[in-house]
């Protein structure tokens, strides 16, 4: 039996996993109750709900994909517990390689490791680089809190420009990855090109749409549904255009 | 002022489980240590963390000033634990608020987002949980490079926020120029810039712009 996916990590996992959906249902309990008290409708927190799980399937199967890049080093146990942790695939990866070079090996995540102790040290670089966040958190969150809270009351109409300027901030950072950005060298796909042009088009024409939609004829119950479907779709589109182009077209990545 | 005291439980709350996940995340190579009896070369951790922690860290304290606001403090107790924020749990924050149409630092908008966040990554840990013990020997199939759903999957991001962005561009196509000019051309000089650098900056210019046209009266 391979160690790196003995019982015993399948165990860590599943612990971890308990956790994890433990602390997110405490929070759902106490905000909902607290929701009903301020006056939101059940209807409005059931929708959150539903549409908040259709919104994370897409991303959460991409997330698993990453989890099966890691698992030809590390196995898959050791990935999946750090991706549903902390952290991003991109930390995971760096933190892993670097841990695995500190051992000499040169190949790094492309090759399986075989040594337990090289294992149980890219555990460690895993998971000592990436829990700064969980001191900072307890630490000031409160008080940033405070500060935006009190800024946002002063100010209504600043306050909601503002919010929206830092959304809107977050998002032109991945469509300028999308439309500008550089990918690996060995992966076909992951740089901006034809596809992730056309996959972000495609989906803002088809939210563009839909939310049309929803307002024109007031379907009230596909709002909340209109953000997954059109990312859903926009992802087919991008599976119908690498099917029925030509292989040179879609493997277009103007930055490499 | 019942608010208040909602907001004082939630970062008592809060701060019990993240220091109880803190503690559970140490205990993970702890136990593998343990449990394998290997201890590696202490040096050599450390050299790999040399590496890497000046970096991660200065980005965490970016990452958790950037990012709680926006994911509210419920939110932002969860999505710190679970990761995967700029990717999966503020795009979904965000998302709800909108369909909710309430604002962020509302006490609504704290409510709305805690619930979103709680319910995404309860999704996401099953998910992740079935995906490995079920479905290990297949999606390396399905994602491998000649499998007709690559595509899809290498393109989950800009699905996502395409159609995130499609509301708030419509809405506020003013202060939207700018910060995707810039990311833009930030990237033609710099197109290996992780996404999560290239965030930091996006948002800044996105407020500073913000911030001008407001006083100007453009907004």
């Amino acid at each position: 039996m391979d160690f790196k996916e003995s019982g015993f990590m399948y165990l860590l996992g599943g612990l971890v996993s308990i956790f994890i959906i433990s602390q997110a249902l405490f929070f759902m309990i106490k905000a909902w109750k607290q929701g009903r008290k301020i006056g939101i409708s059940s209807a409005t927190l059931k929708n959150t709900v539903a549409s908040s799980a259709l919104f994370t399937i897409a991303p959460a199967i991409a997330i698993l994909a990453t989890v099966i890049t890691l698992a030809g080093a590390l196995g898959l146990v050791l990935p999946w517990i750090k991706l549903i942790t902390i952290g991003n695939i991109s930390y995971e990866v760096t933190a892993a390689q670097s841990a695995l070079n500190a051992f000499g090996f040169a190949g790094g995540l492309a090759l399986e490791v075989k040594d337990k102790a090289a294992f149980a040290a890219a555990a460690w670089v895993m998971t000592v680089g990436c829990v700064m966040p969980l001191i900072l958190v307890p630490l000031f969150l409160k008080k940033i809190q405070s500060k935006v809270g009190k800024a946002a009351n002063t100010n209504a109409k600043w306050a909601d420009l503002m919010s929206a300027a830092a959304f809107i901030g977050l998002i032109a950072a991945f469509i300028a990855r999308a439309v500008a950005g550089k990918g690996e060298k060995e992966i076909i796909g992951d740089g901006a090109g034809l596809l992730s042009v056309a996959t972000l088009i495609a989906s803002i024409i088809i939210m563009t749409v839909l939310q049309r939609i929803c307002k024109k004829f007031e379907i009230k119950w596909l709002e909340p549904f209109a953000m997954p479907l059109s990312m859903i779709a926009a992802m087919g589109v991008a599976m119908l255009l690498a099917q029925i182009l030509p292989d040179n077209l879609v493997a277009i990545e103007w930055r490499g | 002022m019942l608010e208040k005291t909602y907001i004082n439980k939630v970062h008592i709350w809060g701060r019990i489980s993240t220091l109880s996940a803190l503690f559970m995340m140490m205990c993970i190579p702890v136990s593998i240590c343990l449990y394998y009896n290997v201890w590696p070369d202490a040096a050599k951790v450390f050299k790999g963390l040399l590496s890497i922690v000046p970096m991660f860290w200065a980005i965490a304290v970016i990452e958790v000033i950037t990012y709680a606001p926006m994911l509210g403090a419920g939110g932002t107790y969860l999505s710190f634990v679970t990761g995967n924020i700029s990717n999966l749990k503020l795009p979904c924050g965000l998302n709800a608020l909108q369909n909710a149409n309430v604002r962020a630092n509302t006490e609504e908008g704290e409510v709305i987002s805690t619930i979103a966040i709680a319910a995404s990554s309860i999704t996401a840990t099953l998910i992740l949980a079935l995906g490995v013990i079920l479905f290990a020997p297949l999606l390396p199939k399905m994602t491998a490079e000649s499998s007709p759903f690559a595509p899809a999957f290498q393109q989950v991001l800009p699905a996502l926020f395409g159609a995130l962005g499609a509301g708030y561009f419509t809405k506020h196509w003013k202060i939207s120029i700018l910060p995707i000019a810039a990311g833009i051309s930030v990237l033609v000089f710099a197109p290996g810039l992780a996404v999560g650098a290239l965030i930091p900056v996006t948002v800044i210019i996105s407020l500073l712009g913000a911030q001008i046209m407001y006083k100007k009266n453009i907004v």
